[in-house]
């Protein structure tokens, strides 16, 4: 996994914190806490095994180990661990997930500028446990 | 007798994760900008923007980077950045040398570093904090709470 992120530190949300509004910039995050609102950040999103999020997330890569309501766009790539659960739309350059995550929603991918990796469009709806890979488009 | 197959966690490796423990501390760092609302329990440390409201239990610190527009209310707050509102503590502030604060503060036990700045006011009586055990002087006798005006006096 690359480590260059445009944003040198970790924010951290903890478990019995929690925000509702706007967040952004060009940060990483990780959620133990309570989310809600909207959240726009070019780095990376942690959502921890207690983090609940009911916004709409957008950064650079999203990784799901707790629950997402909304809809969730990951300019690179987006994680669902087994304990994740994401209700709502997503959208991705990658999507990655684990047997044994939930997701409900459409699955829309992003063609990276200048690759054509891949599929162009792939779209997933249902709930249950779905495995997907998509190579990372380099 | 050791069993084999524990390769469970090799999986787990391709990303670099922080181990973080539930109760830590909620750190908001220098590129993060949130406008809203920060409430429940727990210590914070903001580094960045916030525009809109902490209300905390636990310890709020405000970094030298931080700038904040709204309220602060938590248990114990310190500030070496800015704030422009107001700061409300149940047990005690400080500001550092670097605090720029514009506004209200309310608490009970107060300090400033030397070179902080502070332009506004202060209120240090404690209505809205916790018993301490001291015997405080209360609603009736209180000078400043306005709302029980000292007409009852029995005349002797």
């Amino acid at each position: 996994m690359p480590k260059d992120t445009s944003a040198d530190s970790i924010s951290l949300l903890s478990k019995n914190v929690r925000i509702e509004g706007e967040i952004q910039g060009p940060e990483n995050l990780h959620v133990e806490g309570y989310l809600k609102g909207a959240v726009e950040l070019s780095g990376d999103i942690f959502i921890g095994n207690t983090g609940i999020v009911e916004a709409d997330v957008e950064a650079k890569n999203i990784v799901i180990q707790g629950e997402v309501k909304g809809n969730v766009k990951a300019h690179q790539q987006l994680e669902i661990h087994p304990t994740g659960k994401l209700v709502g739309d997503c959208t991705a350059a990658s999507i990655d997930i684990k047997e044994g995550a939930v997701f409900e929603g459409r699955s829309n991918m992003i063609k990276s500028s200048g690759t054509a990796a891949g599929p162009s469009s792939n779209s997933t709806s249902g709930r249950g446990p779905q495995i997907q890979k998509q190579p990372q488009p380099e | 007798m050791p069993l084999f197959g524990k390769k469970k966690k090799e999986t787990k490796a391709e990303r670099p994760q922080v181990a973080v423990s539930q109760n830590e501390t909620s750190y908001f760092g220098k590129n993060l900008m949130i406008k809203g609302r920060v409430s429940g329990n727990g210590n914070v440390i903001i580094l960045g923007g916030l525009d809109g409201e902490f209300n905390l239990r636990g310890r709020v610190k405000v970094a030298q980077s931080a700038k904040i527009k709204g309220e602060v209310k938590a248990d114990v707050i310190s500030v070496n950045g800015s704030v422009k509102g107001s700061l409300a503590a149940k047990d005690r502030i400080h500001l550092d040398q670097t605090a720029r604060i514009e506004g209200q503060i309310t608490t009970p036990k107060l300090s400033i570093s030397e070179g902080a700045s502070f332009d506004g006011e202060i209120s240090m009586n404690d209505r809205s904090s916790k018993p301490t055990g001291t015997h405080k002087t209360d609603s009736a006798l209180d000078p400043l709470s306005t709302t029980a005006p000292i007409k009852k006096i029995d005349d002797r």
